[in-house]
């Protein structure tokens, strides 16, 4: 039905997760969106609804390519410190990193969709510290997102080679 | 300028127009079924995009654009003075425009009531 699109719509997401993982929901205008997809306005809206249509839809995308495969290698890992190590290392990161931690602080208390998918998120991370951690994996997860927001908020290395 | 309000139990959303707004856009109130509102975006930026065709009502570019308009095929009402306040609601194919611009009091409180009142998925 309707005109076909003229454009990638799962490399507009992904751009677009990128970008609200880089400045923030409120800190991302329709502009920045159309700027860096290249889609035309009128696109992006009759595709996504609206600008929190394609930030949901960004957050299903990270969720389904970042959060769940990463959980899945996690759960995989049996030593306690190897699954520890590996989680923080991996946990919410790929093109769009940071994208559900900063979901959660910004967008969560106000958006139950947004809030509904970030519990998902970390109930995978839970579920993947379990086989190492048993019933500690609440803690232990608890324990990434603190240094996952460490991480985020130390000041940029300079790039080594 | 626009009252933007929603009405759960009769499933409606409406644009009422205030003052001259009616004779700029030769319309008093818009009605939308819920059903097919896709979502609201607060966006200052689309005052900068190209108009398309005037179908109805008044286009005086940096001061006024209001009634209806025609662009890409696609057809677009507008309401839009200061476009700082400038709200953006995605229709559904069912209704008789695509998209809706309409200037609000208060664009973040617009965007939740509608946001709030829809499904995504």
């Amino acid at each position: 039905m309707g005109r076909p699109r003229a454009f990638d719509t799962d490399q507009a997401v992904s751009t677009a997760a990128a970008l609200f993982a880089a400045r923030g929901y409120e800190g991302t205008s329709v502009d920045d969106l159309v700027t860096a997809t290249g889609v035309h306005r009128g696109s992006l809206y009759k595709v996504f609804g609206s600008k929190r249509g394609l930030h949901l839809t960004a957050l299903r995308n990270h969720l389904d390519h970042e959060i769940h495969p990463t959980s899945a290698a996690i759960a995989t890992l049996t030593d306690p410190a190897q699954a520890l190590t590996a989680a923080i290392a991996s946990y919410d990161s790929g093109p769009a990193a940071g994208l559900l931690l900063l979901a959660a602080a910004e967008r969560a208390p106000h958006d139950p969709e947004v809030a509904a998918l970030v519990a998902e998120g970390i109930t995978a991370l839970e579920d993947a510290l379990r086989p190492s951690h048993g019933d500690a994996a609440p803690r232990l997860a608890s324990t990434v997102l603190g240094t996952r927001l460490r991480l985020r908020a130390q000041p940029a290395a300079p790039k080594e080679h | 300028m626009a009252l933007i309000s929603v009405d759960r139990e009769r499933g409606l959303l409406t644009a009422e127009f205030q003052g001259l707004d009616k004779l700029w856009t030769l319309k008093s109130r818009l009605e939308i079924p819920l059903a097919h509102v896709r979502g609201a975006t607060h966006d200052p930026g689309i005052a900068r995009e190209p108009k398309g065709i005037r179908v109805a009502g008044t286009y005086f570019p940096g001061v006024i654009t209001a009634g209806r308009f025609r662009h890409h095929g696609e057809r677009l009402f507008w309401d839009v003075k200061n476009p700082d306040k400038a709200v953006v609601i995605e229709l559904a194919d069912a209704e008789s425009y695509d998209r809706l611009v309409i200037e609000v009091d208060d664009p973040r409180a617009t965007v939740a009531l509608i946001e709030q009142s829809i499904a995504h998925g």
